[in-house]
């Protein structure tokens, strides 16, 4: 067991917030919504202390275009929200994709579609990778399952989102957000990025720059989205994460993002106890997806069982990086009362003796 | 080996402070330990509540649909959370402002009175504080000295002179003429 000596019990949406003030966020731009309204509440006094810029924006599209302001002067900056309001800066995201501006956004997610109400749930997985804004486009996306996590991978989208000038979000949950758990800061422990040769800092003694979105010029753009994509290429091969348990000798592997992890560690302990050869898989970055690895583990398997508190949105993930390979099925409920233990154990039970592909519980 | 336990009561009895101390205890004691509230909306709705969750191991999960141990500040409490007790289960109540009723016979019963006590000692507020001493007796890693530590590192700085009117109320539930079982 760990040593808590130097831990102290964070909740989540403390955690993310401390971790920004650390990873050298200079701006913050939010609009209050639960359940990640705590990081705005915090950052409000802590920014103010620290004299670095904090705006209770007046709407989230002020926010996302407040910060992708601030990035473009070559500030750290950060914006966060949930679910319903994400969905109002999605036309942020793709502008700054296109003006490959290193856009920080933590969206602590509640139930949806629509407004949806307050309770935890996963449902922006396509939100989140798939985005809702046009064009073609990718952000870099982290799902921390831990408090410890939420510190660790904030200082990991501060970083990921510099090296590679792409908006990088930090998707959580309610329950995340909401949680304590005992975590510790530490340092930021990334390198600083030089951005002197693209950052709008004013021209004297250099020449004027400008960043766009566009090129008005069919070859230019063609151009500038095949430059996008060879860099998400590049994402992928570099900063593509994921943990797993197990899987040297499962016949199944259980498959869950953010704070279901640890429900999906636990059950595939408890399938163990029973003889069954359970594995757990978890990607850490759901964009870019660790397919390559799944694709590879899905020689071995037989069968990859995704447990989502969504109607099933990375299981088509998960389908598509093990290509027919192996069988792949879901355990699932919309939002709230995250899936237990039992319920998972039970879910697996019931996909093995009947075959099923769906165990909506 | 892992436990939880749902504190509840009244929004302003101070049953998420009274948590956060329970966590902060079994920190302490090396466990590993989560925090969950209730949070929004529900909370305007009377009863306030929270679930730690302590384990050897790694928790497995944060927020489960049954329970080890409820302390109930509040009849509200008692009535919501009676039947989500596991077998062999617990529920330490205030019986200031709980009936006391025993509905099942599976699982173990604590009656104190929590807010006379809290009372007759100067101030209502610190029912929370006593019902952690009641706990105490029957919890024996949350002893009254890592309570003590755990109760100073969740004060914050601008409350700290209350350090020692929390610790006596802790004590005072630590009486044991206090409780009826």
């Amino acid at each position: 067991m760990e040593s808590y000596s130097d831990k102290q019990l964070i909740k989540g949406n403390y955690a993310i917030a401390e971790a920004a003030v650390k990873a050298g966020c200079e701006c913050y731009f939010g609009y209050p919504i639960t359940p990640q309204t705590e990081i705005g509440e915090y950052l409000s006094q802590r920014m103010y202390d620290l004299k670095r810029g904090y705006v209770c924006a007046e709407s989230e599209l002020a926010a996302i275009n407040m910060v992708i302001g601030a990035v473009s002067t070559g500030a750290k900056a950060m914006t966060s929200s949930s679910s319903c309001a994400v969905a109002l800066m999605q036309e942020g995201l793709s502008y700054a994709c296109a003006d490959e501006l290193p856009v920080v956004l933590v969206n602590v997610m509640r139930a949806g579609p629509g407004l949806g109400y307050i309770y935890p749930a996963q449902g922006d997985y396509y939100q989140a990778v798939y985005g809702g804004g046009n064009g073609d486009y990718k952000i870099t996306v982290l799902a921390p399952s831990t408090v410890q996590e939420c510190i660790d991978l904030t200082y990991r989208a501060f970083y990921l989102a510099q090296k590679w000038r792409n908006p990088t979000m930090i998707l959580a949950d309610g329950l995340l957000g909401q949680m304590m758990e005992p975590a510790s800061y530490g340092e930021y422990p990334y390198p600083e990025i030089d951005n002197s040769s693209w950052a709008l800092t004013g021209a004297k003694n250099r020449e004027g720059r400008a960043i766009y979105s566009c090129a008005r010029d069919e070859d230019k753009q063609n151009e500038h989205i095949r430059h996008l994509f060879r860099k998400y290429e590049l994402i992928a091969k570099e900063d593509t994460d994921w943990e797993e348990f197990n899987t040297e000798d499962a016949d199944i592997i259980l498959i869950a993002f953010g704070s279901m992890t640890r429900n999906i560690k636990a059950a595939m302990k408890v399938l163990r106890a029973q003889g069954l050869k359970v594995g757990a898989f978890r990607p850490i970055t759901l964009s870019p997806f660790p397919t390559n690895r799944l694709n590879q583990l899905a020689d071995n398997v037989d069968r990859f069982i995704t447990v989502e508190m969504n109607m099933g949105q990375m299981v088509n993930d998960v389908k598509l990086a093990v290509n027919g390979k192996a069988e792949v099925d879901l355990i699932n409920r919309p939002v709230g009362q995250w899936l237990s233990v039992e319920e998972i154990v039970e879910g697996v039970k019931q996909i093995i003796s009947k075959g099923v592909q769906y165990a909506s519980i | 080996m892992e436990k939880n336990y749902i504190i509840a009561g009244f929004g302003g009895q101070g049953v998420l402070f009274a948590g956060k101390i329970i966590a902060n205890a079994f920190m302490l004691a090396g466990k590993n330990v989560t925090w969950y509230p209730c949070y929004g909306a529900e909370m305007r709705g009377g009863t306030v509540n929270c679930e730690i969750v302590v384990s050897d191991d790694e928790v497995s999960s944060v927020h489960k649909q049954d329970v080890d141990c409820v302390i109930a500040l509040n009849q509200l409490s008692f009535d919501r959370f009676i039947s989500k007790i596991k077998k062999g289960g617990r529920i330490v109540c205030n019986s200031s402002l709980i009936k006391e009723t025993r509905p099942r016979t599976d699982i173990d019963y604590i009656f104190a009175p929590m807010t006379d006590k809290a009372i007759e000692f100067g101030n209502h507020k610190l029912a929370n504080m006593v019902s952690l001493g009641v706990l105490s007796n029957v919890e024996t890693v949350l002893n009254i000295s890592i309570l003590e530590k755990a109760i100073d590192m969740v004060l914050p700085e601008s409350r700290k002179k209350l350090l020692h009117t929390n610790i006596d109320a802790v004590k005072l539930g630590i009486d044991k003429e206090t409780i009826s079982l």
